[in-house]
């Protein structure tokens, strides 16, 4: 008998037994749609949170002054701290003091809000280098300048804003060369920077930028700093960095027990391995979630099959009774097998791709604005090939047995 | 002296062990003929259709030896007995087993789907077998849609098919009125004036009459082998 021959009884068994084709059709497209979905949806949420921690660049070590704080009352009191000063900048920017150090930038919060003709806003305001937003946050600039060194030994009136903030307070037209007020005081917007989201800690399009010796003196009139961001060589030299970091500072500070720090050091290596660790925890849920619905699924088919194939020992009974051989009749459970895992899984790759779109049309807009839809080629692959082997190894291993048997054992079998 | 096609010597067929072990065949020897047409009576119980399963190749003995067309079976391959059941045997079960939800045409068809003939010719032989057992306007009818009488000439037709040597029949008139049962055996006895060699099981003697030789047996030995024509 050729393959034609075998297509066509198989086919001709499926359309006769139309209910239970439909059956195991139903039970091999459930499973398949449910590792789709699984699949999808867990790689879209992987997608979403190393999106998020991207930004996060794992050289970035922190300092500032006073107790690392352990809890959120604690953190006003980093505020009026005045222990790290410009003298440590200097100590800290020395090659012999921190020699893996790229690049120290100290920062100064400035509360308060921005006013344009009458309109007002409150954005995130720092004094500090607004380069380092520009070299290390990939946040480039739409248009205008950033400011210099110079600007800030002369503690010019100059900022650059981010997009929401130039939104807010000019809307359409140009921000560039206009005057916002600040406390009492007219700062310049020499640059504006390009909209580009939350980045790591910072909402870089709600940043107000002027430079850290102008803000010290007209705005806050301090002359110590909030914090120092040190950005190591590589992710490698962090540890080696924090050392040096706090070897320098407790020399400058005459401080000989660590107890007694009037600094903390944090450094978002320590954050992005925790970050790495939700991942791998994450993958890991979503793994076995995946493996479930393969179980679940492939138990869906291997049940349907199996009946299928018990219920048809008299029909193999009667085919062997009129000649077919061992071979023709796995050959028949075979394709029928593999004609209706097909089916299932073709249609449950469809389901599971339009449903896991919906789905993240849905959470995109009701949850995460940035939630992408993502279809890895792996879930298909993963889904198709699990329940066709499920598929055909259960409905070819009752099929052998019963073809197996003689002609008349099959057809009294009951 | 006529062609042997069947020569049975010493066949036993035990099913199960212990307490559960039946003697079904017990030390049955027979030969059979080509073209010789032969009712095998006896009461219920007494292995009838353990015998005939065994002579139609469906089943195997689990002692003695059975020699079928010149070779003994031990000496076929299941390959070639699966040949054997589709060119040289066929058979009708009293209980019809015809495929359900399929049309007399492909249900006569279906020994065709596993020989070698050609799928050009398959409609002509089955309308041919199907003449033969006058049901040539019931083709597109499905099984259900059939009367028993009609479901068991279907069954003729379908072991016709292949135009086997022989024909084995299980109490082939079991489900049938009198009436129909007649009509059928009038198909079989006219099948073997045209030479089929004929094997049935039955116990009813009017049916029997019908055979040129009435084999009885009785706890599964052989009772009486008799000529009646
Ligand atoms: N598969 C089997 N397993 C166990 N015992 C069996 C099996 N088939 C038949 N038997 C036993 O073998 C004996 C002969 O059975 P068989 O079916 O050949 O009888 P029979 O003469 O055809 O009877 P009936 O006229 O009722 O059809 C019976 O006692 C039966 O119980
Ligand atoms: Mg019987």
């Amino acid at each position: 008998m050729n393959i034609k021959h075998s297509f066509k009884i198989a086919y001709k068994a499926l359309k006769v037994n139309k209910t239970r084709s439909f059956l195991t059709v139903l039970g091999v497209l459930i499973g398949v749609t449910a590792i789709m979905m699984m699949v999808a949806l867990g790689s879209g949420a992987e997608n979403l949170i190393l999106d998020e921690i991207s930004g996060f660049g794992g050289e970035t070590i922190v300092v500032r002054p006073g107790k690392q704080p352990t809890g959120p009352t604690d953190i006003a009191g980093t505020l009026f701290n005045d222990s790290l000063t410009e003298r440590d900048v200097e100590l800290l920017r020395r090659k012999s003091n921190v020699p893996h150090a790229e690049k120290i930038t100290p920062f100064v919060v400035v509360p308060g809000n921005v006013s344009y003709e009458g309109d007002t806003y409150t954005p995130f305001m720092l004094g500090g280098d607004v380069n380092f937003f520009v070299d290390f946050y990939d946040a480039p600039l739409l248009e205008g300048d950033t400011f210099t060194e110079s600007d800030a030994k002369q503690l010019s009136k100059v900022a650059v804003i981010g997009d929401k903030v130039r939104q807010e307070l000019f809307g359409e037209s140009d921000a560039l060369g206009k005057d916002i007020q600040i406390k009492d005081q007219k700062f310049r917007i020499i640059g504006v920077l390009a909209k580009r989201g939350q980045v790591a800690v910072f909402d870089i399009d709600n940043l107000v930028v002027i430079p850290h010796t102008t803000a010290q003196k007209y705005i806050l009139g301090i002359d110590y700093f909030h914090e120092f961001i040190v950005m190591a060589r590589d992710v490698d030299t962090v540890d080696r960095t924090i050392v040096d970091i706090e070897a320098t500072l407790r020399g400058a500070h005459k401080i000989d027990d660590p107890e007694k720090d009037d600094f903390f050091v944090v450094s978002l290596s320590g954050a992005a391995e925790q970050i790495q660790t939700v991942i791998a925890t994450l993958t890991a849920f979503l793994s076995s979630v995946v493996a479930i619905a393969l179980v679940v699924g492939g138990v869906g088919v291997m049940n349907i099959m199996l009946v299928s194939v018990t219920e048809r020992t008299r029909e193999i009974g009667l085919r062997k009774a009129v000649g077919a051989t061992e071979k023709e009749i796995m050959q028949q459970f075979l394709l029928e097998a593999i004609l209706l895992t097909f089916i299932g899984g073709f249609v449950g790759i469809v389901l599971g791709g339009i449903l896991s779109f919906l789905v993240a049309l849905g959470l995109a807009q009701f949850v995460a604005s940035n939630w992408s839809f993502s279809f890895p080629f792996s879930a298909i692959v993963l889904g198709m090939g699990v329940t066709t082997l499920v598929g055909v190894v259960f409905g070819l291993y009752p099929a052998k047995k019963a073809a197996e048997r003689s002609p008349i054992d099959a057809l009294r079998y009951e | 002296m006529a062609d042997k096609l069947i020569e049975a010597k010493n066949l036993r067929k035990v099913y199960g062990e212990a307490d559960a072990r039946t003697v079904a065949i017990d030390d049955i020897s027979l030969d059979i003929d080509k073209g010789d047409f032969v009712a095998i009576m006896g009461p219920s119980g007494s292995g009838k259709s353990t015998l005939l399963h065994i002579l139609a190749l469906l089943d195997k003995p689990t002692e003695g030896t059975y020699i079928f067309d010149g070779r003994s079976i031990d000496k076929y391959s299941e390959d070639e007995l699966a040949k054997l059941r589709n060119e040289k045997a066929g058979f009708v079960f009293q209980a019809f087993n015809l495929l359900p939800r399929t049309t007399v045409l492909e249900n006569v068809e279906l020994p065709l789907l596993y020989s070698d003939i050609k799928e050009s010719d398959w409609q002509e032989r089955a309308l041919k077998a199907i003449r033969i057992v006058n049901l040539e306007h019931r083709l597109k009818h499905e099984s259900a849609q059939l009367s028993g009488g009609e479901k068991q000439r279907v069954a003729i037709a379908r072991a016709l098919v292949n135009d086997p040597e022989i024909i084995f029949a299980d109490e082939p008139t079991g489900n049938l009125d009198t009436k129909a049962g007649k009509d059928l055996m009038e198909i079989v006895a006219n099948l073997n004036k045209e030479g089929k060699t004929i094997i049935l099981v039955t116990h009813e003697e009017e049916i029997a009459e019908y055979a040129k030789r009435i084999i009885r047996v009785r706890d599964g030995k052989l009772e009486s082998d008799t000529k009646t024509k």
